[in-house]
């Protein structure tokens, strides 16, 4: 890359530096960061981070400075011999599974290997019987197979029933034939699919004696153990460039009558006996049913933190930037206001600030009482057996009465979550006004890598009918007056024997009943739709919408649940200074009455609340709440911790070297500056003059 | 590549069947939409010429672009501008053909500040001398321009801007200088690598009377303006043309320094440019002076004489912008209807499926049939036609304004359509970008995938919102504008209403009246602001009445923020989030007015074609969906200004469903008529023939590179691509990551058998 001149290397940012700036503003607040991160995190992990990052940004391979400019077989490329460095790493330094995924966490960016690691290791573990764990999971885990979990089709996603893909049993030879019988039937998105693996879970209709058993897992070699070529009759390649993920090869499978033994079906569940040829039933399928609860109150926690990295950029650009000068400013008084201090900017991201918390709080309530749960669970297994099921995860039914509640919740706090926090992304990224659309930002390549989890572990839109269903389900219980005891039916019980006195929430002034109001909300909702349903006959589809709604309407009262529970927690009150509490309690009601203003219509509606009350909302304590939470704003982004190896932003650095950063990167690492073109149409020729050569035979 | 593959067809039902019954479905009549759509300017002739043209040429072909590298993206776009310029000549295009051209090959490339900016400002700012020397070079294309205003420090904020432009009154010369770097010309389009001119947005500095110019020597300059003893005045932000690079080497002249800015989230082909000067030196005629100048002589400053039409260009590209994002919604919108009505997926709950006749599990249902898919992508279908008719309006406004400044001198009519263009780029925009995501992720797994189409029309479009005016900062000048005008409404008893505005307003406060002291808002001065009267406008039955619910909410907010600002004399800042929403609503009230205008009243503004009655009926319900729509989304602003009562709210969504469900079957037929080419939208998912699933699955297996190459996935082997060896793998990827690989090509011979097949 070409060096500046010296007299653009002596120039400095105009007016007060960035570094000053955000010293000034950490200074505005006493926030005791460090206790508060320990409180989020444990120091145990942030030390563990610490250590690990140490390590990563030793290693020249996960040098981060050429990300944003390369293309997409570049891309795979690097991140192929990343994800080899990784694997090596974690065997010399025996990392456990958590400092593994704290290292992918840093390097920020999906590997080839990435299914390998989790899906198919998962359900070779989950689903295999010992001798296949032996066969097939020994290997895997030593990395002598690297495989893939192949479930989505090119014509079928969200409806795994749906699945073309068939396997035959064929009792002469004691084998499955696995064959795509259409194009459609193509196995389609499967991450390290494309390029990496040599084997795949393969989800295929299972047929035994022409009758179809639904989808069953299979394991199948694809590729050649030394050339790594495709085996004979399998067609199998990377789908091309995506939104985000392009640094991992999400392939495409054509299977054409391909056999395999009958070792290669997970029987863990459900298996065709090779003597009788007869299929036998899967004797406990809401295992898995537990292990969906489990991941999606993973990604709900992690909701909270894809968002907070958003925040943390924008707040310290935001705090950073200048831009006009306050129009009722003195007119003695020069220099323009920081942007963070316009209101208009303050209302975009200080509800998302707050939302980073509650997720984040709403995410650890969720995996403590689903932990609590499987204690309980593991007391009473083999009573839930239900034998007239497909193993369809979406298809179960409840287990248990509170494992169904946690499920519903976590079908619903999935949706919100993630919805949030993709949103609040492009609303950063927004925030940033100009310099947020360029890469360095490091917001917009964020987004794109997120995006796929509003779609997987089950469509946002998707989700939301299952929540539905559910509450449905809870309500008429409560009607027939015989409802299993948990939260959901006592907020509905307490919503019957009111409907009639009526409400009057103190919203504003009392924080038990702000969370009322949001259960009462669900609760009127919920009675609606099951009119709506139950009285009015009418059809599923057509109350979708109601039903989305309603989902959307239960998630927020979790989030505000969950965040109202976490402050009263003693815990907390023990681990933080008061003054601490005391900001985090405004960040839960910026969330709860923001929220709330947003969805004031159904709140007015189902009488939680008055218009006046809105209005106060509105117009008062939202805007109090600002105010009050902008001098902290910095600390309270500054307590997530982001390495800024990680967040890999010129608008986000901790130092608030913004302007010198974006600089550097445009003038000095950007190859495109090594080229001299010719810029006129009547001229073939597209350079003058390329500077990279040159430096490159030098390596 | 033949293998067994190309023998199979997607399962049934096929693609092009189902568009087929879709649109023998429907009786809206696409040809005779289309003209009334797209009558200006013989837009759907034109397409059909140029796309001919573009198809057949492989350098416009864009199945590749997703995969390749930024820099490599340039040079792509730079080979295409150079191709688009020499077509021009070849066929003998005009102004209209080329932009048809540009708007085909759809992104924003290294040319596309030559024939705006650059030539607009050359054309706008400069005196008949400038324009004589200028004008013909430019149209030659002896000189590559662009336009230098934004800086790493400074975007909206004009008057910010720290770049300076000392007059020497010695050599009679300007100084550009950049005493920060902040102070560099950041984001300016084409000056990265391609322009040799620039247009430099620069603060003027005169000396002050009196003080001592003899210190302006050379020599003291170079210690730089704060060394030097003369003090200066600045006179704000004007406008210069500047040589920027050497015409023969195209190197940056000595004292400037110019580059590339770095990739960004779109706009890959477009080398957006930062440059610094050190103490450059240009002659007295490089400031562009038809408004404003400097004496030569004197140094004295010469006035500008009306302010007012600094703006008027920028109002200009606002008003297009608005044409623009219908096009670029529409484009999104057609992809998903003809997608989602496609894609099948779970079979309905309530349907019967009766075994005995069918055997096998029930038929999956199309997407779009969905209520939850439908209440995302049918307000948007609505939308486009929201857009289109705002518009047109705005162009009718532009030109009858720009008209009356040239023919007569009446400035009068500017202030209202720069009002209306900063609060309509706002929400047009916002509505355009966050529509094409909602888009995309309603077609769940394949909207990410390359092959929708929607990425790069997401990557380029989102720069929208925050370019030309950022979204949420220029809604203030919208607001500011209104709240002038309802305090002189308010103020002035029994004012002459001189337009629209002034009647929405007064009949606001009539009904509003009794809650004021006097009738007039100025002599009220008790804290609360009056409680509105709930007008409760019937907005299910009548469609005009749903025009003035918007019309009242919009008043409302005026009002309250004329209350908050003029009489009770809050801080502007602390009002911002209201003086947003009051925009907003202002935009949105001229949105349904404009669409309701257009589908109620006979030739109406736009339409140079009349509708047949089936199409029209059509057109009136889409009119109710996106009012009501958008009323839904903010329903509060509604109730609490009393425009309807809760009871109104509450059959709002149930008629939105009603009107979704009769849109539902002229859903695909509509979205024929905006004529997309399936050559602009580069869909697997959207294209005219519905052959969904046989184009993803060639796009992914026949023209995907990286299915060219095998690669070695042990990680105990530092080998990448199977066979390469470790060492050479080392230092392929040493030049990967430090920017200096040329191309894909390079890795091995398969390039030469790649290329041979061209």
């Amino acid at each position: 890359m070409p060096s500046n001149p010296d007299w653009v290397k002596a120039l400095k940012p105009s007016g007060p530096q960035g570094s000053e700036l955000l010293a000034q503003e950490r200074a505005k607040s006493s926030l005791n960061v460090d206790q508060l991160a320990d409180f989020l995190f444990t120091r145990q992990v942030l030390e563990r981070n610490e250590r690990i990052l140490k390590i990563l940004q030793a290693e020249p391979v996960f040098d981060k400075s050429q990300n944003y400019f390369r293309g997409r077989e570049a891309r795979i490329e690097a991140a192929l011999a990343r994800g080899k460095r990784l694997q090596q790493l974690s065997v010399q330094h025996k990392w456990s599974k958590e400092e593994f995924q704290t290292a992918n966490d840093l390097v920020s960016e999906p590997t080839p290997y990435g299914l390998h690691a989790s899906m198919f290791l998962v359900t070779l573990r989950e689903q295999g019987t010992p001798e296949q764990h032996k066969l097939f999971l020994e290997r895997a885990e030593a990395y002598k197979i690297i495989g893939c979990y192949a479930q989505t089709e090119l014509g079928h996603g969200s409806n795994v029933r749906g699945l073309e893909t068939t396997a035959t049993w064929n009792p002469e030879d004691k084998t499955f034939t696995l064959h795509s019988p259409h194009l459609t039937a193509s196995k389609w998105w499967i991450g390290s699919l494309g390029k990496a693996a040599n084997h795949a879970v393969v989800m295929a209709q299972l047929f035994v004696n022409g009758k179809n058993y639904g989808p069953h897992p299979f394991v199948v070699q694809i590729r050649d153990l030394k050339t790594h070529e495709p085996l004979p009759n399998v067609h199998v390649g990377d789908i091309g460039p995506k939104f985000g993920y392009n640094t991992m090869d999400n392939g495409f499978l054509l299977l054409k009558n391909v056999k395999v033994p009958h070792v290669n079906m997970l029987a863990r569940f459900s298996r065709v006996d090779p003597n009788t040829n007869k299929y036998v039933r899967p004797s406990n399928p809401s295992l898995i049913y537990g292990t969906l609860t489990y991941i999606r109150s993973h990604i709900v926690l992690q909701s909270g933190s894809v968002l907070a990295r958003g925040v943390t950029i924008a707040t310290r650009y935001c705090a950073v930037r200048r831009q006009f000068q306050d129009r009722d400013a003195p007119a003695g008084e020069i220099g323009e206001n920081q942007v963070l201090n316009y209101t208009m900017v303050q209302i975009r991201l200080l509800p998302l600030l707050a939302a980073t918390y509650a997720l984040h709080f709403t995410g650890k309530g969720m995996i403590n009482l689903y932990q609590e749960n499987q204690k309980r669970m593991n007391g009473d297994v083999g009573k839930l057996a239900d034998s007239n099921r497909a193993p369809g995860p979406e298809e179960l039914n409840p287990g248990t009465d509170l494992l169904a509640d946690l499920h519903a919740t976590s079908c619903a706090l999935k949706a919100l979550g993630s919805t949030t926090a993709a949103e609040g992304l492009e609303v950063c990224r927004r925030a940033c006004g100009g310099h947020g659309y360029s890469s360095f930002s490091g917001i917009g390549s964020w987004y794109a890598d997120y995006l796929p989890t509003v779609t997987w572990e089950g469509d946002n839109y998707m989700l939301t009918q299952q929540v539905s269903r559910y509450l449905l389900k809870s309500a008429r219980s409560v009607l027939k007056g015989n409802p299993p005891d948990n939260d959901t039916t006592r907020i509905l019980k307490e919503f019957i024997s009111r409907r009639d006195i009526g409400a009057a929430f103190d919203v504003i002034g009392s924080d038990t009943d702000l969370v009322a109001a949001f259960a009462w909300r669900v609760s009127f909702l919920t009675f609606e739709a099951l009119r709506h349903r139950d009285e009015d006959k009418q059809s599923w589809n057509s109350l979708l919408v109601d039903f989305w709604r309603l989902s959307t309407a239960h998630a927020q009262y979790m989030v505000v649940k969950n965040f109202h529970d976490a402050l009263n927690d003693p815990n907390t009150t023990q681990q933080l200074d008061p003054d601490t509490v005391t900001v985090l309690h405004k960040l839960f009601r910026l969330y709860a009455l923001n929220t709330l203003e947003q969805e004031a219509s159904e709140f007015y509606s189902s009488a939680a609340v008055t218009v006046r009350q809105i209005t106060l909302a509105r117009t008062k304590a939202v805007m109090k709440l600002l105010e009050e939470i902008r001098p902290h704003a910095l600390r309270l982004v500054d307590a997530w911790k982001f390495p800024d190896w990680q967040l890999d932003s010129s608008l986000g650095r901790y130092d608030g070297k913004v302007y010198e950063d974006m600089f550097y990167r445009a003038s000095e690492l950007n190859p495109l500056n090594s080229v001299v073109f010719d810029p006129y149409p009547d001229s073939k020729v597209l350079f003058r003059k390329d500077e990279r050569a040159n430096l490159r035979s030098k390596l | 590549m033949a293998d067994f593959t190309y023998r199979l067809r997607p399962a049934e039902p096929q693609g092009p069947s189902i568009l087929a019954s879709e649109r023998a479905g429907s009786n809206v009549h696409v040809e005779q939409l289309a003209g009334h759509l797209l009558w200006r300017n013989d837009f759907l002739q034109r397409q059909k010429r140029i796309v001919a043209i573009l198809e057949r040429i492989p350098i416009f072909s864009k199945k590749n672009q997703l995969n390749m590298a930024r820099p490599d993206r340039y040079q792509l776009g730079l080979a295409r501008a150079k191709s688009l310029r020499r077509l021009s000549i070849e066929h003998g295009w005009d102004r209209d053909d080329y932009l048809m051209a540009d708007y085909l090959v759809d992104e924003m490339g290294p040319y596309a500040l030559q024939t705006s900016m650059f030539a607009t400002s050359i054309r706008e700012q400069s005196t008949d001398r400038q324009r004589a020397h200028w004008l013909p070079k430019l149209e030659r294309w002896d000189i590559i321009g662009c336009y230098a205003q934004t800086e790493l420090g400074h975007g909206s904020n004009v008057k910010g801007i720290e770049c300076q432009a000392r007059w020497d009154g010695h050599t009679k010369e300007f100084v550009l200088h950049s005493p920060t770097v902040t102070a560099s010309k950041w984001w300016n389009g084409a000056l990265g690598r391609t322009a040799n001119h620039a247009i430099v947005v620069a603060q003027l500095l005169l000396p002050e009377p009196g003080s001592d110019t003899d210190s302006d020597s050379p020599a003291a300059q170079d210690r730089g303006a704060t060394g030097s003893r003369s003090r200066y005045k600045s006179y704000g932000p004007h406008q210069f043309i500047v040589q920027i690079r050497d015409m023969a080497t195209h190197q940056p002249l000595d004292g400037i320094v110019i580059g590339d800015i770095g990739p960004k989230y779109g706009y890959p082909a477009m080398d957006n440019g930062y440059m610094l000067f050190h103490q450059f030196r240009v002659p007295h005629s490089a400031l562009l002076a038809r408004y404003s100048g400097v004496d030569a002589d004197s140094g004295a400053y010469m006035r500008p004489q009306n302010p007012a039409v600094v703006y008027g260009s920028l109002t200009f590209v606002r008003a297009q912008i608005v044409m623009h994002a219908r096009l670029v919604l529409a484009r999104a919108v057609t992809i998903a209807v003809r997608y989602l009505a496609i894609r099948r997926q779970f079979a309905d709950r309530d349907h019967n499926h009766d075994q005995k006749t069918t055997p096998g599990p029930a038929p999956e249902q199309a997407v779009l049939n969905y209520p939850t898919v439908q209440i995302r992508i049918l307000p948007l279908l609505a939308t486009t036609f929201a857009l289109h008719y705002t518009g047109e309006a705005m162009y009718q406004l532009y030109h009858g304004t720009r008209e009356a400044i040239e023919r007569s001198g009446d400035f009068s009519r500017l202030a209202e359509m720069h009002a209306a263009s900063s609060g309509l780029k706002s929400l047009c925009t916002t509505l355009a970008a966050d529509g094409i995501e909602i888009c995309r992720r309603a077609m769940g797994g394949h909207g990410f995938g390359g092959a929708s189409g929607m990425i790069a029309l997401n990557n380029e479009y989102l720069s929208k919102p925050t370019v030309e005016g950022d979204n949420w900062m220029i809604t203030q000048q919208t607001a500011a504008y209104l709240i002038k005008r309802m305090t002189a409404v308010a103020q002035t008893l029994g004012l002459a209403p001189k337009d629209e505005l002034d009647l929405q307003f007064q009949e606001y406060l009539a009904v509003n009246a009794n809650s004021n002291t006097n009738g007039n808002g100025a002599g009220n001065t008790t804290a609360t602001a009056p409680t509105p009267s709930t007008r409760n406008f019937d907005i299910l039955a009548n469609d005009a009445e749903l025009v003035r619910a918007f019309r009242h909410r919009a008043s409302h907010l005026a009002y309250q923020a004329y209350r908050a600002r003029v009489v009770e004399k809050k801080p502007w800042t602390s009002l911002m989030i209201n003086l947003h929403r009051l925009s907003r609503a202002h935009s949105e009230s001229l949105l349904v007015s404009h669409f309701h205008r257009a589908v109620f009243e006979s030739s109406a503004a736009g339409a140079d074609l009349d509708l047949d009655e089936p199409t029209l009926d059509v057109m009136r319900k889409l009119f109710r969906l996106f009012a009501l729509f958008t009323l839904d989304a903010s329903a509060s602003e509604f109730l609490l200004s009393g425009a309807i009562s809760l009871q109104r709210l509450q059959a709002v969504l149930p008629t939105v469903q009603d009107l979704m469900a009769q849109v539902r079957p002229h859903a695909v037929r509509l979205v024929d008529a905006w004529s997309v080419p399936d050559y602009l939208l580069e869909s697997a998912l959207g294209s005219h023939d519905g052959d969904v699933y046989n184009r993803l699955f060639r796009r992914a297996h026949r023209d995907n590179p990286l299915n060219r190459w095998t690669f070695n996935p042990d990680w105990r082997s530092e080998e990448i691509v199977m066979g390469e060896g470790a060492e050479n793998a080392r230092t392929r990827l040493d030049a990967l990551a430090l920017g200096l690989d040329n191309t894909g090509y390079e890795r091995s011979g398969l390039a030469t058998t790649t290329k041979s097949k061209l």
